[in-house]
């Protein structure tokens, strides 16, 4: 497993100017603009996009062929993606909250309760598109799966979509303002809950990967 | 060391019934045409493939019972998989350093230093003969006791394809025990290397043979009509119509030079071999 963290890191560093870029955008974002939600929640996807990106590069010219002839099994491979993905987005939203907090404290601009909420719920959000975005990755590979995935996300948005539409027009429930007007003490609640779902979707998503790997021939 | 029985695999348009025997501290060989299944048979033993039937026995462990850990004793090289091209050497040292307890890293470092590996370069931009060198490098650096390298001298000059073979010649100097499998089309790879030989034809074993009784006892016999119609066929394996008359292949060609003195008798080689057991008729 520790020579796959390695393998990793390797291929990440590959790509450490965009993350170099992506960086001096986020900040350039936050000092420029009044809006530090948006470059906050950028940063913090690009840990999923990372990890997603290995699975392209050991897909590369064949090589997940040679990658299980050595001692790893697929089971590990999978669960290490997993690993990595969390342990990235994690450090990813950390760095990003932090200088959230930065600018909103130099800035004055939110109070600082508002934006570790907005960045809380960030979280869950996060951990949701890593559970969907590795099994495509994983089953269909780097460019079917960048396809895959789009569609995904499409479907994602069409269902909460039609969720809203449909709590509105069925159910006279306006379920946006509901969300905007909760006190805080059920908004942490609510955080709370939406976090634990996301982790168990992120372990179906887990056990979906991981079923694919085991079925994959090389 | 590998034993495999009626290793089967079945495809809309090939299908695969292999059985080979590999004894510790030799090198067998798997010789066949491209698309004979001997890529296939490989990625079988490897897990890398799911099969229809059939038993693989690897160091003594069925397949399906051998860990992570237990591939640390195998090598491997597969002719269209390797490390991620936009890795360096620098990285697959650390990599190996961190995925085998017996690496060996100052032997590692040696032969990419002997065979002037740049060890900063993205192997995506290294020749053929650079990515192959350094393919069966890894195989053989971490003290592995059965190599499975499937077609190593793929797309190599002869210089390349000699150095290679005397790095696998040296890796089984080492320990008596070590063994290897290796497939090629190369028949002249094979010939120098391999103490046995199995021709794979349309994915069934079509001969297995001792490398050096193939090379001293089997011939090739070439016969007009009429010495062909007197010919006792008994020892002939497989015989094929040409312009001259018939060219058949024995395995007993003291036989036929004690009993046919005028007949023209050819030393058999590998690849004539193959191509009368692929061609010929059989008997």
């Amino acid at each position: 497993m520790k020579g796959l963290f390695v393998k990793d890191l390797k291929l990440m560093m590959l790509q450490k100017n965009f993350l170099l870029l992506i960086l001096a955008i986020v900040i350039g974002m936050m000092i420029f603009t009044d809006d530090v939600i948006f470059p906050l929640g950028f940063l913090s996807f690009i840990g999923s996009l990372f990890t997603v990106s290995t699975v392209s590069y050991d897909d590369f010219d064949n090589g997940n062929a040679f990658l299980f002839t050595l001692p790893i099994t697929r089971n590990q491979y999978v669960s290490e993606k997993y690993f990595l993905g969390l342990l990235l987005e994690c450090m990813a939203w950390v760095l990003a909250t932090v200088l959230g907090i930065i600018t909103t404290v130099l800035k004055d601009t939110l109070p600082i309760t508002d934006l570790v909420q907005s960045s809380l719920m960030i979280l869950p959000i996060m951990i949701v598109v890593q559970a969907i975005m590795l099994p495509f990755q994983l089953k269909f590979g780097g460019d079917k799966g960048r396809i895959a995935m789009i569609g995904a996300f499409g479907g994602l948005a069409v269902i909460t979509l039609v969720i809203v539409k449909g709590a509105e027009a069925i159910f006279n429930i306006d379920l946006v303002s509901l969300l905007d007007n909760l006190p805080t003490v059920s908004m942490g609640v609510l955080i709370a809950i939406a976090i634990i779902i996301a982790l168990l979707m992120l372990l179906v998503s887990m056990k979906i990967s991981l079923s694919i790997m085991n079925k994959k021939e090389f | 060391m590998l034993k495999i029985e009626h290793l089967k695999k079945h495809y809309d348009n090939f299908s695969l019934d292999c059985s080979l025997e590999l004894m510790s501290g030799c090198v067998t060989g798997l010789i066949g045409q491209n698309g004979a299944g001997k890529s296939t048979t490989f990625k079988a033993i490897l897990g890398l493939i799911s099969t229809d039937g059939g038993n693989i026995t690897i160091l003594g462990k069925d397949r399906k019972d051998f860990t992570a850990k237990d591939k640390e004793e195998l090598g491997v090289v597969l002719s269209d998989s390797g490390f991620s091209g936009y890795l360096k050497i620098k990285d697959i040292i650390l990599i190996l350093q961190n995925m085998y307890s017996k690496f060996d890293k100052s032997l590692f470092i040696e032969q990419v230093q002997k065979f002037q590996l740049p060890m900063n370069k993205q192997i995506k931009e290294f020749s053929t003969g650079m990515k192959a060198k350094l393919k069966v490098l890894v195989a053989i650096s971490h003290n592995a006791k059965l190599l499975i390298l499937d077609e190593p001298t793929a797309g190599l000059d002869v210089i390349a394809r000699d150095e290679l073979l005397e790095m696998l010649r040296e890796f089984l100097e080492k320990d008596e025990e070590r063994s290897i499998l290796i497939s090629s089309h190369i028949s002249s790879d094979l010939e120098s290397l391999c103490d046995d030989l199995y021709m794979i034809h349309d994915g069934k074993i079509i001969l297995h043979e001792d490398t050096d009784v193939l090379l001293s006892d089997y011939a090739l016999l070439k016969v007009d009509a009429e010495q062909y119609s007197k010919l006792d066929k008994q020892f002939i394996l497989r015989s094929k119509k040409e312009t001259y008359g018939y060219s058949c292949l024995t395995n007993q060609k003291q036989y036929y030079m004690e009993n046919y003195p005028k007949i023209a008798i050819e030393k058999g080689t590998i690849d004539e071999v193959i191509t009368m057991m692929i061609r010929g008729t059989e008997q």
